[in-house]
């Protein structure tokens, strides 16, 4: 009952109230905080709201185990011959999971009309993309990277690897979910886009997956790893200035 | 003219790959003209629909 | 400096008469070339001393392999000024490259496989060049694709143009990262296209069959993009006349 009576008053606002249009009246009302605020408000957000939604976190994380799980059983449970393959059984697995989370990564935000408030807020939608990326990657590219050593592990992987394979697969992770938000972005309202999404992410994502295999090969072998991982972190960063402005072009567009 | 067509032993190779080209470029051509009347024939149509209403 | 020639060519009515116009004067001379650069490549030049007659590929793949990039860079470069000026017409000129580019790339793989089993003894080699042409084909499938799944056009124009954009800044990063990986795994390619010293009959008919590849790919692009200029304008009195003809 309450509820109809205020979408009465919002019709129909008394005389005295001055007659500004709404967005410039929440202007009045609360000022302008800067981009990183928003951002940072943008963040927690989604954090708070994945966390109610524990069962949707694990999943990922679940998939990157199946897939390895996989290895053996269709190859050999030789531990000498999954070692050679350790590297790309670990980032094929590590790039498909980050990919199934994408799908979710704009999509409820854009059904309940979130994304819409984000970009008439009047704050920068770059930076508000920019959480949600990073959101995503501390939700998924995070734990699967604190997962991916004990993959390698169980692939026969010496432990003095895990902080080379840790760090390879968190940074390289970090440009897959700044490509992939932009995939994410552009396939906004298209129904059933998983399909779409993967051949629009996955042929973006090959440098990091070339690299990152890469790194992670040394890491098993011994070796230093720092050119790899130096290429790794340019493409993190070219995906940090870029990603977010085209993400927040691609859902300007899907709005109109 | 049997030694142009044997390709010096590669004709199996050298003329499937002239043919593949020669195949996406008439298809092209075909594509082309086709979507072109297609987009012809549906601004055709509108114009009639349009032109029915009072 | 006078633009309004330049202005001119946004006007959809101005561009549907003047690609009508312009169709025939690329195509007969794309005919031209294509069918002598056959001729040069095909008869006049003299086998390679390696490869024999095998490296007559060559006149249909490099041109196939040169359609790929540069359709892909024509349609960026359309898709990013129909973005930024918000110009139908190069948003039109973007859809009309995809399909074309697609198809060229797809006849650079199958050329590249053919000249790889004599060459190389397999259809298929990892080779750089063709993973990258392989790429390529799922980057234009990707476009493509992203079209076809939004039906608002105007919606679907703005938001492949971002995806074309995207895909262009991704292009040299692919290739170098596809040639890192390549370099660590085997020796140098046997196919190289660019030998020092390519004799002047064998150089003539790669030149004519580029040119004639490039003439077609306007011409194809011209009878294209009326068609996607007419799907474009809703209810404009021009097309009246222009399909009651």
């Amino acid at each position: 009952m309450s509820r109809s009576e205020g979408t009465v008053a919002q019709a129909f606002p008394s005389i005295d109230a001055p007659a500004v249009p709404v967005a410039a009246s929440n202007a009045l009302a609360f000022p302008r905080a800067d981009a990183r605020e928003a951002a940072r408000l943008a963040l927690l957000r989604d954090l708070h709201l994945a966390f109610r939604k524990r069962g949707q976190l694990v999943q990922p994380l679940a998939f990157f185990a199946m897939v390895t799980l996989l290895f053996p059983l269709a190859i050999s449970p030789e531990l000498a011959r999954l070692r050679e393959l350790a590297p790309g059984v670990l980032w094929v697995g590590a790039l498909l999971g980050s990919l199934l989370a994408l799908e979710f990564l704009f999509r409820d935000d854009a059904y309940d009309g979130t994304l819409e408030q984000y970009a008439l807020s009047g704050q920068s939608l770059t930076a508000l993309m920019f959480a949600k990326t990073l959101a995503h990657w501390l939700l998924t590219g995070l734990p699967l990277a604190l997962m991916a050593p004990l993959v390698a592990i169980s692939l026969g992987v010496a432990t003095t690897a895990v902080p080379g394979i840790l760090l390879s697969v968190a940074i390289g992770t970090v440009a897959l979910s700044l490509i992939g938000s932009i995939g994410a972005a552009l396939t906004l309202g298209i129904k059933r886009s998983g399909a779409l999404l993967s051949l629009l992410t996955l042929p973006l994502s090959l440098p990091v997956l070339i690299f990152g295999a890469r790194a992670t090969q040394l890491a098993i072998h011994g070796a230093s790893l720092v050119a790899p991982l130096e290429l790794l972190a340019a493409l993190a960063i070219l995906g940090v200035t870029l990603a977010p402005l085209a993400a927040a072009a691609a859902v300007r567009i899907s709005l109109e | 003219m049997r030694a142009f067509f044997d390709m010096g032993g590669y004709a199996a190779f050298v003329w499937p790959a002239y043919a593949v080209t020669l195949t996406v470029i008439v298809l092209n051509i075909v594509w082309a003209r086709r979507s072109l009347a297609r987009s012809r024939a549906e601004a055709r149509r509108r114009l009639q629909t349009q032109g029915q209403r009072p | 400096m006078n633009w309004t020639w330049f202005h001119r060519l946004a006007s959809p009515p101005y561009v549907y008469g003047l690609a009508a116009r312009l169709t025939p004067w690329f195509a007969w001379p794309a005919a031209l070339c294509i069918i002598a650069g056959l001729w040069g490549g095909l008869v006049l030049a003299p086998p390679d001393y390696q490869q024999g007659d095998g490296f007559r590929i060559l006149y249909v793949h490099a041109p196939s392999a040169w359609m790929s990039l540069m359709v892909y860079m024509s349609m960026a470069t359309a898709a990013a000024v129909g973005l930024i000026w918000r110009i139908k017409v190069a948003h039109a000129v973007a859809a009309s490259c995809a399909p074309i580019g697609a198809s060229f790339t797809f006849a650079a793989l199958v050329t590249g496989a053919l000249w790889g089993e004599p060459m190389w003894g397999t259809y298929w080699e990892w080779d750089p060049r063709l993973t990258s042409e392989l790429v390529l084909l799922f980057l234009y499938l990707g476009y493509m694709g992203l079209r076809a799944g939004i039906e608002d056009t105007q919606r679907a124009d703005r938001a492949s143009a971002v995806l074309a954009i995207v895909g262009v800044v991704n292009v040299p990063i692919i290739h170098y990262s596809v040639t890192w990986w390549n370099s660590l795994h085997q020796a140098p390619s046997v196919m190289r296209l660019a030998k020092p010293a390519m004799p002047l009959a064998m150089l003539l008919p790669l030149l004519l069959m580029l040119l004639g590849f490039t003439l077609f790919f306007v011409a194809l692009l011209l009878v294209r993009l009326r068609g996607e200029v007419l799907a474009r304008e809703r209810a404009a009195s021009w097309i009246r006349e222009v399909v009651s003809a």
